[in-house]
């Protein structure tokens, strides 16, 4: 089947303004968009430029808006696209640097500002800190997120304020605060209840939908609500 | 150089569907309702205080039924969504729900909406 995909373009060093450019490609239908993507920079253009790393959804470096939805251009094929034309943009929310490719700074600031690591201060077991299969469970959704930032530049609350710590911040803050292991829980939901914090999440759901990990974000978000009103993260 | 951060219109052409188009609505509805009041503190303002023409004027836009029609669509759709998104967010547990709950909130807004426009126009219909 012939495709035709069209790509936000923009080259910082041609002085030219964004804009779009077509190329029309013989594609599979179980072609990836990633895969199409690397066909035109290696046979009609060498200049397009793109995040790509591991192309099997693991590393979340392709995030792209593909026909207006945040998706990793490695986990979508063309069939289900259901068109033959595709529209490729940079994720919303964050500087364009060239072509696809977006200053994740800001994105990373955020994620940085929820203390995404494991916080004891207790000394350690012999062994190991035992952990049950249920608390192990309590927090195993938010274990997938690979920081592809789908979910935090679908969201309209993020494109208004970058400083607010978006989704993906919050599932990271969600995934120790919710950990039997860890002791930094209070400090976490002191930072997520502040001005920049989970309250400016309007419960849209645009992240949800985005995951490509298919975690339920908004839950998550709202667990984290409740545990700040609440005090209690039970 | 990089672009600057710009979303601008590009933000409302994101394809986040049926949960996207209801938070949007929320926000409009949310404006109207506040354009709503404040034409009838003016108008009210204006009536006791003038008594003039502009009063008037501005009571026959606003009791007309065509306009009351609008403005009981958009507090019922104001309060059931805000309602939905309350109980959304008291218990995430139902967030998982949240596809049911948007077709629940349907299913109570188009009988009640539909009775309300029906009583109307046949009050109307009545001359009451």
């Amino acid at each position: 089947m012939e495709v035709t995909l069209k790509i936000f373009r923009y080259n910082p060093e041609s002085g030219k303004k964004p804009h779009y450019e077509k190329y029309t490609v013989e594609a599979e239908p179980t072609d990836r968009v990633l895969d199409l993507l690397e066909y035109i920079k290696g046979n009609f253009d060498g200049t397009l430029s793109f995040r790509r790393s591991c192309a099997h959804g693991i590393c979340g470096s392709d995030a792209m808006r593909i026909n207006g939805q945040n998706r990793l251009a490695c986990k979508l094929l063309v069939k289900d696209l259901h068109g033959a034309q595709i529209t490729v943009e940079p994720i919303l929310g964050l500087r364009v640097i060239k072509d696809l490719i977006v200053d994740m700074e800001p994105f990373f600031e955020n994620y940085r500002s929820v203390l995404p690591y494991l916080i004891n201060d207790e000394p350690a077991p012999k062994k190991e800190r035992l952990q049950s299969p249920e608390e192990r469970e309590r927090f195993d959704d938010t274990t997938k997120c690979i920081l592809c930032a789908c979910c935090t530049t679908s969201c309209p609350s993020f494109w208004v304020n970058e400083k607010y710590v978006g989704p993906a911040a919050i599932v990271t803050a969600h995934r120790f605060i919710f950990d039997s292991r860890d002791r930094g829980a209070a400090e976490r939901l002191k930072i997520l209840s502040g001005q920049f914090g989970v309250y400016r999440c309007h419960t849209i759901f645009n992240c949800t939908t985005a995951c490509p990990r298919e975690i339920e974000v908004t839950q998550a978000i709202g667990e984290v609500k409740k545990a700040i009103g609440t005090g209690s993260l039970e | 150089m990089a672009l600057k951060r710009n979303v601008g219109l590009k933000g409302i052409k994101y394809r986040g569907g049926g949960p996207m188009l209801a938070w949007a609505l929320h926000r409009i509805s949310g404006l109207a309702i506040v354009l709503f009041v404040g034409l009838h503190v003016i108008s009210s303002f204006f009536m006791q205080q003038l008594g003039s023409d502009i009063a008037t004027a501005l009571n026959t836009v606003y009791e007309s039924i065509y306009f009351q029609f609008i403005v009981i669509f958009i507090v019922l759709f104001h309060a059931l969504n805000g309602l939905r998104v309350i109980i959304l967010d008291l218990w995430p547990q139902l967030i998982k729900f949240q596809r049911e709950a948007t077709w629940l909130q349907w299913l109570i807004f188009i009988p009640t909406y539909g009775m309300t426009v029906t009583i109307m126009i046949l009050n109307q219909l009545q001359g009451g």
